[in-house]
């Protein structure tokens, strides 16, 4: 049996006929082809699929389309402005904080969260809100020096 | 591939006792268990076909003091408790765990009744909440009914609930403003971690007498559970005559009793017993 969701992605107001049990992650990669968010582990250990929800970092492989009816969803395809990267998507190029790139969606997603919460957050707020965020390249210094940087930057504008 | 599956999204709790009292339906709220449970066909939920998401049902999810108790509703979040200046400033122990669950994703998602509603062992919010000697409110288009926690938890992944019921509130004495205590939690790792050894320690202490007491062990035993006997040899002492050790020891011997030797007993009796030791030293001195 299918449903009617109306909710809003990036910004846009959306509606969609689909499966209440089918996984967020698989709405929004599947459905509507926003391929930015990640499948990692499936299971919510490794933080690859995080977007935000109700303005909250989230895991969207945890998540049933049928729960999210009315609300407001952004992924990292969301957060930055027509062909200008976002600050955080320049701080981690420049701080070297990409290498395989399959954690960096949603490593930007939850340290965007944090931002949004916390315009200026100590070391330890940043390792907080990115524990849930494996990275199997980086060794997460540039990750975390990234974000520290787009903080102060963000914070100046 | 998740199996097909009926969500219903009620705005009121008396719109979800009547989907429970009329077909057989789970309830879901954070989903951070049943939802990946359901995408590799886990046998626990396998039989599912019908949930009841209780998100948006406002009652549930507020933290508030009513009278001389603090009322957390089943689906508050463990970041809403982790913000709460209720919990942290009367139930210390109960922001601590759930400071130290899972991750910020998972915090923002899970909820404290999702946590212990199967009754599995390692369960953080467990310990806490059985030192605070909470209770709970179960719900039914008939019937509510206010049982203490530690009678709640039947035995591993089975509890008193009714599939017609809903948990809606858990309910603690608002009295623990003269005591301290600590929560324990032993994971493989720092953080995202699923608990080897968990407990909580509750003490109050009056002119260098422990008046009370409470010792609770989680993913250590089958399900959490208070040490009664244990809590008695202990209070009215004064904290100089208080053999630490052998208190130690005897927590770790009760644990050997109620589990049986395990592959791992080498490893996490030791370890538990000295965990222990080293918690209930800080807290006599008054830390």
């Amino acid at each position: 049996m299918k449903i009617d969701l109306e909710f809003t992605l990036n910004g846009k107001n959306v509606s969609i006929e689909t499966e209440p049990g089918k996984r967020l992650l698989d709405l929004l990669r599947k459905d509507f082809k926003l391929t930015g968010t990640k499948e990692g582990c499936s299971i919510g250990e490794c933080g690859a699929c995080t977007i935000l929800l109700d303005k909250l970092a989230v895991n969207s492989c945890l998540i049933l389309a049928g729960q999210i009816n009315g609300s407001d969803i952004i992924t990292i395809e969301g957060i930055n402005e027509a062909d200008v990267l976002h600050t955080l998507q320049q701080k981690f190029l420049e701080h070297g904080a990409v290498q395989c790139g399959f954690c960096t969606p949603g490593m930007i997603i939850s340290a965007y969260a944090l931002l949004l919460e916390k315009p200026d957050p100590s070391y330890e707020d940043i390792l907080n809100a990115l524990e849930g965020n494996l990275c199997r390249c980086t060794g997460y210094k540039q990750i975390i020096s990234a974000v520290q940087d787009s903080a102060k930057e963000m914070m100046q504008d | 591939m998740i199996h097909e599956l009926k969500l219903a999204k009620p705005s009121s709790l008396d719109e979800v006792k009547r989907i429970l009292s009329s077909e057989n339906s789970k309830i879901i709220a954070g989903g951070t268990d049943i939802v990946p449970g359901f995408h590799i066909e886990s046998v626990r939920f396998k039989n599912i076909s019908s949930l009841i998401d209780i998100n948006s049902i406002a009652e549930l999810k507020e933290i508030k003091i009513i009278e001389n108790e603090i009322q957390i509703g089943s689906a508050a979040t463990f970041s809403s408790i982790v913000n709460s200046k209720i919990i942290s400033e009367n139930l210390p122990l109960l922001a601590k765990a759930a400071s130290q669950i899972g991750s910020k994703q998972i915090r923002n998602r899970a909820t404290i009744a999702g946590n212990f509603i199967n009754n599995a062992p390692c369960a953080d919010s467990i310990p806490p909440l059985l030192v605070y000697d909470a209770e709970i409110l179960l719900e039914s288009e008939k019937e509510k009914r206010r049982i203490p926690l530690a009678e709640f938890l039947v035995s591993s992944y089975k509890t008193k609930i009714q599939p017609n019921e809903i948990l809606t509130k858990i309910i603690i004495p608002n009295r623990y403003m003269n005591f301290h205590g600590l929560f324990y939690k032993l994971g493989r790792r720092r953080g995202v971690a699923i608990s080897r050894i968990t407990f909580a320690v509750l003490v109050r202490l009056e002119n260098e007498i422990v008046t009370d007491f409470k010792f609770a062990s989680g993913a250590i035993t089958p399900i959490g559970k208070r040490f009664h006997e244990i809590e008695k040899t202990i209070i009215g002492k004064r904290v100089n005559e208080i053999e630490v050790k052998l208190t130690s020891r005897n927590i770790g011997e009760e644990i050997l009793n109620i589990t049986g030797v395990r592959w791992s007993t080498t490893y996490k009796i030791p370890v538990l017993q000295q965990a222990v030791y080293q918690s209930i030293k800080k807290l006599l001195s008054g830390n």
